[in-house]
């Protein structure tokens, strides 16, 4: 169908119960054919829309190259992705669910470090006595790199995390990390305190419009729409 | 066509000063230039991966690739070289052209350092004479002087430490002052609790390693803090001295002047002698010869004296040439000796 709207929601977790009680609060009736574990979907009523359950990374991904029209997915996730991903996508409506923070987290022991500003110091020591970089844990490689380097401490490198983040250091593979939290506990729970001014980014979930998808105007009252009751 | 010409005229005037024509690889390994100069340097390098998973990138400049060659080759002693051609960086500003063409000349290796000041200023000023243009400013700066005032400043060793790692980084050292006026380093609150860690962390072995760190070197910076404070009034008139050093800006002849007048007044126990300056001609052909002391910042690998010029030509102020000393280039890229190095370029 030449008009068909192509929605992108999280396929899993918090943020795809947050998406799904949006949609229900705007009576629009999600159906999928084949059960839960279907990842196409429809609204009931509406043959113009398609639902796509997606990995919340992928969402942002599929927007910029057009095959999706609107997503649903996280502040963070956007922020990190490539320059010319962001470029492709805007963000029509920020919603007070799914909030979280990505921080910067160090070993509970690390007393001596209070500030991002010893971060940078300790990171210099590091340097110049084992003759290799400190190094972070990370989901999120581009936001953290912006970040340490305008908190001036240059002297780091980065490891790509898959998940688990928070015991890379006491494993071998990091000495610190950055990871998103929204209340800490898992920090905390696995010996990690978060650094005084190590606060990189304020995330929620969103609604996003491919750049290229927002002319459309049944496209618009349907984001209209969704951005009145949540 | 007119910029070949030109560059062959500057490369001509450079050979005629003694300096030896040499090949530089357009690409080198990317591991030198992050290890140099930290992970976000990769936004500039345009890189990739060889069949033997090598990561190697165009060269960003060619001073960089220069000094790769000394060291790589092992040489030893004096090298007078010069070279041409293009050097690749990507740009946050999307006007800039990701190609530059540079014209490069080095002196390496040699140990009569103000003597090699001066000879490669005047080569920059000698090569300078095949350019159209009216006026224009020639501009020299001295990062070594930054580094005598900070070391007779009365705040903690880190923070001198601190205020000389970041002294090219414009915007962040701006912050730096921010915080020495104001805040201190230790919040007491957080002490409170830390107290508790501390008295644990203190019966244990100080070799254990925590996430790649001893106890023993954790409790002992965190000791040297505990015991170096800072307060915020010395802070405050430190961050003051070092703001108004910054200011001096002046005709060269007057430098060795207006820098003694300023360590007087704030008795810093510091004296420049005139001598110290490759030149004291307040005007060089078509150039105003200026001394300052803030010139130098955005410039992270210099070390001692920089410069750089700038000509008016169709009613427009250009940088065309730019230059200085960075002895401790070569020993970032990996060598166990400290090699000096001066040297400078043209931007066509």
């Amino acid at each position: 169908m030449k008009d068909l709207i192509k929605i992108g929601i999280p396929s899993k977790g918090r943020l795809r119960k947050d998406v799904l009680n949006i949609f229900k609060k705007n009576k629009l009736k999600l159906i999928s054919k084949r059960g839960d574990r279907d990842l196409f979907g429809s609204v009931k009523g509406k043959k113009n829309i398609q639902i796509i359950y997606l990995h919340a990374r992928e969402i942002i991904e599929r927007l910029a190259d057009k095959s999706l029209d609107m997503g649903f997915s996280g502040l963070d996730l956007l922020k990190e992705s490539e320059i010319n991903i962001q470029k492709n996508i805007k963000v029509f409506k920020n919603y007070p669910y799914g909030k979280a923070t990505l921080v910067v987290a160090i070993p509970n022991d690390f007393i001596d470090i209070f500030s991002m500003a010893d971060l940078e110091e300790v990171a210099f020591e590091f340097k110049d006595k084992k003759k290799r970089r400190l190094r972070v844990a990370t989901k999120y490689p581009n936001l953290t790199r912006e970040f340490f380097y305008s908190k001036g401490v240059t002297q780091f490198s980065i490891v790509k995390s898959m998940g688990s983040t928070e015991i890379s250091p006491f494993t071998g593979s990091s000495e610190l990390i950055t990871d998103i939290t929204s209340t800490g506990s898992t920090l905390a729970a696995n010996n990690l305190r978060i650094i005084n001014d190590g606060y990189i980014l304020k995330s929620e979930l969103c609604m996003m419009v491919g750049k290229s998808s927002l002319k459309n105007k049944e496209l618009q009252k349907l984001a209209k729409l969704l951005s009145t009751k949540y | 066509m007119k910029s070949k010409k030109l560059s062959e005229k500057i490369l001509r005037s450079v050979k005629s000063k003694g300096f030896k024509y040499i090949d530089l690889p357009s690409v080198i390994e990317a591991n030198h230039i992050v290890q140099r100069s930290g992970e976000n340097f990769r936004k500039f390098i345009f890189s990739f991966n060889d069949q033997n998973g090598s990561e190697l990138c165009l060269r960003p400049d060619l001073t960089i690739a220069s000094c790769l060659r000394y060291l790589e080759n092992n040489l030893k002693g004096k090298e007078k070289i010069f070279y041409s051609g293009q050097a690749y960086r990507k740009s946050q500003n999307k006007k800039d052209s990701i190609i530059r063409n540079q014209i490069g000349f080095e002196i390496l290796g040699s140990k009569d350092e103000k003597n090699d000041d001066k000879e490669i200023i005047n080569t920059s000023l000698k090569s300078l004479q095949n350019l159209k243009y009216s006026s224009g400013t020639l501009t020299i700066g001295n990062v070594e002087i930054f580094k005598l005032l900070i070391s007779k400043l009365e705040i903690p060793a880190r923070w001198k430490l601190r205020l000389l790692r970041h002294f090219w980084r414009e915007d962040y050292f701006n912050d730096l002052l921010k915080r020495l006026e104001t805040n201190a380093d230790i919040d007491p609150t957080v002490v409170e609790v830390d107290k508790r860690i501390f008295l644990d962390l203190l019966k244990k072995d100080p070799s254990t390693v925590i996430a790649g760190r001893s106890i023993g070197e954790i409790l002992k910076r965190f000791d040297t803090k505990m015991k170096d404070p800072r307060t915020a009034s010395k802070g405050k008139k430190v961050s003051k001295i070092i703001r108004s050093f910054l200011k001096i800006k002046c005709p060269i002849n007057n430098a060795a002047k207006e820098l003694n007048k300023f360590f007087k007044k704030n008795k810093i126990n510091l004296v420049v002698d005139q001598k110290y300056f490759p030149i004291s001609a307040n005007k060089v052909s078509k150039l105003n010869v200026m001394f300052s002391t803030s010139f130098g910042e955005q410039l992270e690998y210099y070390s001692g004296m920089v410069f750089k010029i700038d000509v008016k030509s169709n009613s427009k102020m250009v940088n065309c040439c730019a230059g200085g000393r960075y002895d401790g280039l070569i020993s970032d890229l990996g060598s166990q000796k400290k090699i000096p190095a001066v040297g400078a370029a043209f931007n066509l």
